[in-house]
């Protein structure tokens, strides 16, 4: 069974198809990393996933059923914007979350609380923003969730607080734990995610294993003595992605076995030629940027 | 101001995923990362025969990364027969075939390091015959006592 199966997800508002048939599971046991540019759709999928946005075609189920008021209780959440209440305490927070959650864990809660150096006299309305974002975090992971929908939880913090709930999401993953999360930071994606979706415009333009991506992904990159040629055939096979052609600079991008490819442009006599191995952040931009002429 | 003095207590007993280290930046997948630096301390000792690794999810904590990709890497690694794992005792590094899994990964390593010798050669312009010159120099240079056939 998948923790979160999302099938077929459309939502439009007014005339912005913000989530464009949009499917996407995340089995149990692994963590999905969310990633896309600014108004990609993430928000408005994560809203659809907590029940705050109705679909407007397409299902969303957490657990294999539809997500209901009892789903809350073994799924813990961070939206965007906190559905925290201006004029509750810290304490006041810990206290409703602890009446209405079955596994609450206070002294869980008290020690998250520490971590991120909570007031609990504190009133939400004097939080900042990281703040508030940090007693979400608090919790969502006091009451032990089994699945996690997280919104850009280390928005707004330091690093050392980014640094703690990164630790907090590869616990929970150790834990067994199903975790979907979105983050602008790659460098915590590829921590703490095993896979990757990346959305663009609404709809999936990316999807898949983290280590697998970055192991089928190439660039075949040779330095010419001239002008680069361009090379004959490459472009119709199916392995190669893109290709860039820049002076001298020849880059192929290659998705698996790149042999053939080094072959090919080895026989138009380049003065070097390099297989270079993409980082997650180069395979994310690449998504974004296909098609983008 | 006097040398620093290296006092006992800094020698700490450093814990085994304390010797591993990942660098997510990195193209190379972070399991082959991790299975590349067990595969190399077993082959230089550091990592002794029979010694337990760390569990899982003490590795994913211990180097902040996804549990799945440490046991990716184990399950590769058990696969290479370099570790074994029994059930409710963990991992070890296995007796006897660690051995010979370091003599291959030497032979991998030094195959690449020619290989990129050969071609950038070839860059420079450096024919076969003319790479075979400077290739029997070299082995002159570092076998010096060694009798070879002269051709």
């Amino acid at each position: 069974m998948n923790a979160i199966a999302i099938d077929h997800l459309t939502k439009i508002y007014g005339s912005q198809r913000s989530v464009d048939d949009l499917s996407l599971t995340v089995g149990e046991g692994s963590v999905c990393g969310l990633l896309g540019p600014n108004g990609a759709g993430k928000s408005t999928t994560f809203k659809c996933l907590l029940a705050l946005a109705r679909p407007t075609s397409g299902t969303v189920e957490v657990a294999g059923a539809p997500v209901t008021p009892a789903t809350f209780q073994y799924l813990g959440y961070v939206p965007e914007t906190s559905a925290l209440y201006e004029k509750f305490t810290v304490a006041d927070h810990l206290e409703a979350t602890r009446r209405a959650y079955e596994m609450f864990d206070p002294a869980r809660a008290a020690e998250l609380a520490a971590t991120f150096k909570l007031d609990s006299k504190k009133r939400v309305g004097k939080l900042s923003k990281g703040q508030r974002t940090a007693l979400a975090i608090v919790l969502a992971f006091s009451i032990r969730p089994r699945i996690f929908v997280l919104d850009e939880p280390a928005s707004g913090l330091d690093p050392m607080f980014q640094r703690a709930v990164l630790d907090l999401i590869i616990d929970a993953a150790a834990g067994g734990a199903s975790i979907l999360f979105s983050s602008h930071q790659i460098g915590q994606v590829e921590r703490a995610a095993d896979s990757i979706a990346v959305l663009k415009g609404g709809k999936l333009v990316l999807r898949g294993d983290i280590d697998t991506l970055k192991g089928d992904e190439k660039v075949v990159e040779a330095i010419f003595p001239g002008d680069a040629p361009s090379p004959n055939g490459l472009a119709q096979d199916p392995r190669v992605r893109r290709i860039e052609r820049n002076g001298r600079i020849l880059r192929v991008h290659v998705t698996g076995d790149a042999d053939g490819v080094v072959r090919t442009i080895d026989a138009l006599s380049p003065r070097t030629i390099d297989v270079l191995d993409l980082s997650l952040e180069d395979i994310f931009l690449g998504a974004v940027n296909d098609g983008v002429a | 101001m006097g040398r620093p003095v290296l006092r006992t207590e800094e020698f700490v007993e450093t814990s085994v995923s304390a010797r591993f280290t990942v660098d997510p930046r990195n193209g190379v997948p972070l399991y082959l990362q991790l299975i590349e630096q067990i595969k190399r301390a077993v082959a230089l000792g550091t990592l002794a025969s029979g010694e337990q690794l760390p569990t899982v999810k003490a590795l994913a904590v211990d180097l902040t990364i996804n549990p799945n990709t440490v046991a990716r890497a184990y399950r590769e690694l058990e696969r290479d027969r370099v570790i074994e794992t029994s059930p409710g005792r963990g991992s070890f590094v296995r007796a006897g075939g660690a051995a010979a899994e370091a003599q291959q990964a030497g032979v991998d390593v030094a195959a690449g390091v020619l290989s990129e010798a050969v071609r950038e050669s070839r860059a420079l312009g450096i024919d076969a015959s003319g790479q075979r010159v400077l290739f029997e120099r070299a082995l002159a240079r570092w076998f010096p006592s060694e009798e070879r056939d002269s051709t």
